[in-house]
């Protein structure tokens, strides 16, 4: 009988480390299925898998079908990060193709966490950009645009505060979206532009929950239905934030 | 006429790229995915002209964007979400979401019956507008991969000299 090179336990643990790494950074249900299968085959073992939202279930099986390894994983909290997914997808390739090796993983996998995000300065400026644009399509002129870009760059810095102390996620969309809002609003009090109530609806339009909305209806449609549910119904709360923080300005501001 | 379109067009590339910074996507798929977003928004705002109704307009330009971002990704070294979440978010109904949510609060308190009917009407008209253009975006997305019927694109038939390799 042919041994294998890397023991089940260390196989398992790393495996179920890249699932927990994708759900959170933004990935699909299918794609992290079909990753974890990918690099178990390159591992020579047999993968099968519970996916959900916070927690992930493993189980990987010998060829021989002697030996297991299970463990249940609980992911940490999400937060969208494409460099990782794209560099987890590049890696489940090279587990597959050329071999890599558990220890050839996890360097890599700490290698991808170490990728530094963009500069704080250049996100608030671009997403900015975003708020301003989103006017734009809106039918917003270049007044509204930069309310709306002034109002989307105190939100996002906002939001950002308050996730570094560690805020629930949907109050922290809701102190971005009355911050947002509220700039805007003042805009529409004082009569700042022609159509103020463009960059009072477009100003909060950087926290709509584009990823899990979209993944939703991507895990539906692949049949991950309580996955899809799940992810549709925290896209759901996330507008809702936004939306209570809109109207909490409205109030304040009477209009 | 156009060059309003064309100019919108612009703008949802930026706005493509302001959310692909907030994802922390590669450095090297900024610019597909300015492309990618700007011509969702070409296709979605020529079809509304044409009027073809919001809901389908945004299907076209999303789907154009999933089979789009299956060639960047060979070309890239991406995995396609890369390229088509960031591009189809500017045509998220935001807009629509938040009339909707208006429109709720505002029949909490309303009494008069006539106002109350207009109201409950266009909330209702956002809300379908906005659930419907959320769906076919995201099934404008997964199309291409539903079409060609694989678990991954490194198998498709865009690139079978690598498949050689496995």
């Amino acid at each position: 009988m042919k041994t294998l090179k890397e023991d089940a336990q260390s196989v398992g643990n790393i495996l179920i480390e890249v699932g927990a790494l994708l759900m959170s950074s933004g990935a699909n249900s299918n794609r992290i299925r079909v990753t974890l299968e990918r690099m178990a085959r390159g591992l020579g073992y047999g993968t099968e898998l519970l996916i959900t939202h916070r927690a992930l279930m493993l189980t990987i099986v010998e060829k021989d079908h002697q030996h297991f390894f299970s463990r249940l994983k609980r992911t940490s909290p999400h937060g969208v990060n494409f460099s990782i997914v794209s560099g987890i997808s590049h890696l489940s390739w090279n587990v597959l193709e050329q071999k890599w090796t558990v220890a050839q993983i996890s360097e890599e996998i700490q290698r991808l966490k170490a990728i530094p995000h963009y500069p704080r300065l250049v996100v608030l400026a671009l997403v900015g950009m975003a708020g301003a644009a989103f006017c734009n399509i809106f039918g917003g002129g270049y007044i509204e645009m930069s309310v709306a870009f002034v109002a989307t760059v105190a939100g996002l810095f906002v939001r950002q505060e308050a996730m570094r102390v560690k805020f629930n996620p949907y109050l922290c969309v809701f102190f971005a979206a009355f911050t947002a809002s509220f700039i805007a609003g003042l805009a529409e009090l004082f009569q700042i532009g022609a159509q103020p109530d463009k960059a009072f609806a477009t100003s909060v339009l950087f926290l709509v929950p584009g990823v899990p909305l979209i993944n939703s209806v991507t895990d539906l449609l692949e049949g991950n239905i309580q996955n899809g549910m799940v992810r549709a119904i925290s896209g759901l709360m996330i507008a809702f934030s936004i939306a209570i923080g809109l109207f909490s300005v409205r109030m304040i501001l009477n209009f | 006429m156009l060059f309003d379109i064309i100019i919108k067009s612009f703008w949802s590339g930026i706005a493509a790229i302001g959310f692909a910074i907030l994802f922390n996507v590669p450095r090297r798929t900024l610019l597909a995915i300015f492309t990618l977003g700007a011509l969702g928004g070409l296709i979605k705002f020529t079809a509304m002209k044409l009027d073809v109704g919001i809901v389908f307009s945004s299907f076209l330009g999303a789907t154009v964007i999933g089979f789009i971002a299956i060639q960047m990704a060979h070309m890239r070294k991406s995995p396609p979400l890369v390229f088509s979440i960031p591009s189809v978010i500017p045509m998220v109904p935001g807009f629509f979401a938040y009339k909707m949510m208006l429109g709720l609060i505002a029949l909490t308190n309303m009494e008069n019956t006539d106002t109350y009917i207009q109201t409950l009407i266009e909330t209702v008209n956002s809300g379908a507008k906005m659930m419907f253009v959320l769906i076919s975006l995201g099934t404008g997305v997964a199309i291409p991969m539903l079409l060609t019927r694989k678990e991954s694109i490194k198998k498709s038939q865009y690139n079978k000299k690598k498949k050689a390799v496995t």
